[in-house]
């Protein structure tokens, strides 16, 4: 009763934010396609990396509501597929939503914008292994730091939660991504990150037995056969990891409100666990290179 | 023994040598064409903050040191761009442009008036310094106001960003529009031709963006009355995985 009280006392001091939290507006809708060479799509080292190229496609729509003159949410839903040419176990749509909450301390030109966000996303693959839901929450700040340069550092939370305990992971990312304007139309971008957590490599069982008999070690209980690829068997491996990823990308404005990107994406992996014998930390350790050329379209 | 003065390390003997030469000053002015610099008010006796390509004052070619005041004609070629600041009001010019900041009649009771002969402008105005802005088919009456135009011979396209304006065809006196907005809240078109009272018409919000509305607000010390910028003509940009 004395919560009912309260809350009611409130209503009418809550009522002009809930009127303004009602004026939202739609953002404008974005769809992407993208083509995408991966060099080693198992995450894996030596003759375990694969390589594949990725026809993406993903569309979201959203809507901002004013909070406050200073704060703000954005709530976005997005849909979307990628499609692997050869190993198409991969090969996943999904869905989810994101909402942010922001806050801009005014309008001045290099006011940073502070955010916090969660979001959660359904994914379902050809095979079904992977299938589950991956979600992500976090705080980002954007800076301009000049006129031509722009600067986002975001620190995250990744979790899955595949059908196989495997793919069930967490890993914490923290990055740094500078912008830098050439003029009106043309961007360079940068970025680094550094992830430390759970990920998956999958590598062949029987190409080199030593090998296997070592990732087993190391990673057991946290094994399954592989369903996403049929070439032959491989094992997806559930290890402790930190990995490094650099991009470099250069993104071309047309007009108002379409833009393409091209991107290289490069990432090195290493064991944060105790290798077991017969296995040695190179074992474990990977690198990919993703060249990636998107379109992407507002309207 | 070495006499005192003369330096033994060639290193420190290529230092000064670029240090007197203004090595660093000029390194650092091209830092700041290439990596850009954080805008705030110019200080007295400067006009503008950045010029690129062809551009000209009273066609005199312009550099950073070229001062502009009332009465001056600036002109962009088609590689140009200009962002400048005259007494409380900032501009930024783009290519293939021509304008001319008037020196308003007296007793007008106007503070500032603009001519946009052809081009692109965006501009923001003090508060309480009412402007008129004669674009090749209109005329603007604005007071502390950040608008966006675009004239030719056919038509402007005009952008109350903040602020209230009131547009009238040259053509066609019945032809005019109040535009009382807050957020580039109802962008038009002002046509040459057309049938009378109709030659002004809805337009979408188009080539100019809010971090460019804060960068030259900041030139005078401003700031613009929105906190968020809207992405609606920013570049899209990929989702990060």
């Amino acid at each position: 009763m004395r919560v009912l009280a309260a809350a009611a006392a409130l209503l009418p001091a809550a009522a002009p934010g809930i009127a303004n939290a009602l004026d939202f507006d739609f953002t404008a809708a974005r769809v992407e396609a993208s083509l995408t060479a991966d060099d080693n799509v198992t995450r894996a080292g030596g003759s375990d990396a694969l390589r594949d190229t990725i026809l993406g496609v993903r569309a979201s729509k959203g809507l901002t509501l004013p909070v406050s003159q200073r704060t703000r949410a954005i709530v976005q839903g997005f849909v979307g597929g990628e499609k692997f040419h050869k190993y198409d176990g991969l090969s996943h749509n999904f869905f989810g939503a994101q909402a942010d909450f922001q806050f801009r301390s005014s309008g001045e030109f290099g006011a940073a914008t502070y955010s916090v966000f969660a979001r959660t996303q359904a994914e379902y693959f050809k095979s079904d292994l992977r299938d589950g839901y991956r979600h992500a929450y976090g705080v980002t700040v954007l800076k301009p730091l000049t006129d031509r340069v722009t600067f986002l550092g975001a620190l995250q939370q990744n979790l899955s939660d595949g059908r196989s305990e495997v793919f069930d992971n967490h890993n914490t990312a923290l990055r740094g991504n500078f912008d830098w304007s050439l003029n009106n139309w043309n961007t360079v971008y940068a970025s680094a990150e550094y992830r430390k957590g759970n990920f998956v490599s999958t590598n062949c069982r029987n190409c080199d037995v030593n090998k296997t008999l070592g990732l087993v070690n190391t990673a057991v209980p946290h094994i399954i056969q592989d369903d996403a690829f049929t070439d032959t068997i491989r094992d997806a491996y559930r290890i402790d990891a930190n990995v490094i990823i650099a991009t470099l990308g250069y993104n071309h404005a047309f007009g108002s409100g379409q833009s393409l990107d091209v991107s290289w994406r490069y990432a090195t992996s290493s064991l944060a666990q105790p290798a077991v014998a017969p296995a040695t930390k190179s074992d474990f350790a990977y690198t990919l290179n993703q060249f990636s050329l998107a379109y992407l379209v507002r309207f | 023994m070495r006499p005192f003065g003369v330096l033994d390390d060639p290193r420190r003997r290529i230092l000064i040598q670029a240090l007197a030469a203004g090595f660093f000053s000029s390194a650092g002015t091209a830092a700041a064409q290439l990596f850009g610099r954080s805008p705030g008010a110019l200080p007295a006796g400067q006009s503008i903050y950045r010029v690129s390509g062809n551009v000209t004052v009273n066609s005199q070619s312009a550099t950073l040191k070229t001062l502009i005041k009332p009465g001056d004609t600036v002109e962009t070629a088609p590689n140009g761009e200009i962002i400048f600041a005259v007494a409380q009001e900032a501009y930024l010019l783009r290519g293939g442009s021509r304008m001319v900041i008037e020196q308003p009649p007296e007793r007008s009771g106007l503070v500032n008036a603009l001519r946009l002969v052809t081009g692109k402008v965006l501009s923001v105005f003090g508060k309480g310094r009412p402007t008129r802005i004669l674009t090749a088919t209109s005329t603007i009456g604005i007071r502390g106001t950040g608008v966006y135009a675009e004239t030719d011979p056919e038509q402007t396209y005009f952008c109350t960003c903040y602020g209230v304006a009131e547009v009238t065809s040259n053509t066609d006196p019945t032809s005019k529009d109040t535009v009382v907005s807050t957020h580039h809240d109802r962008p038009l078109y002002i046509l040459a031709k057309g049938k009378e009272g109709g030659r002004i018409r809805r337009a979408p919000f188009i080539n100019h963006t809010d971090q460019e509305l804060m960068l030259i607000e900041s030139l005078v010390g401003r700031t613009p009355p929105f906190v968020f910028p809207m992405q609606d003509y920013n570049a899209p940009r990929r989702e990060y995985p």
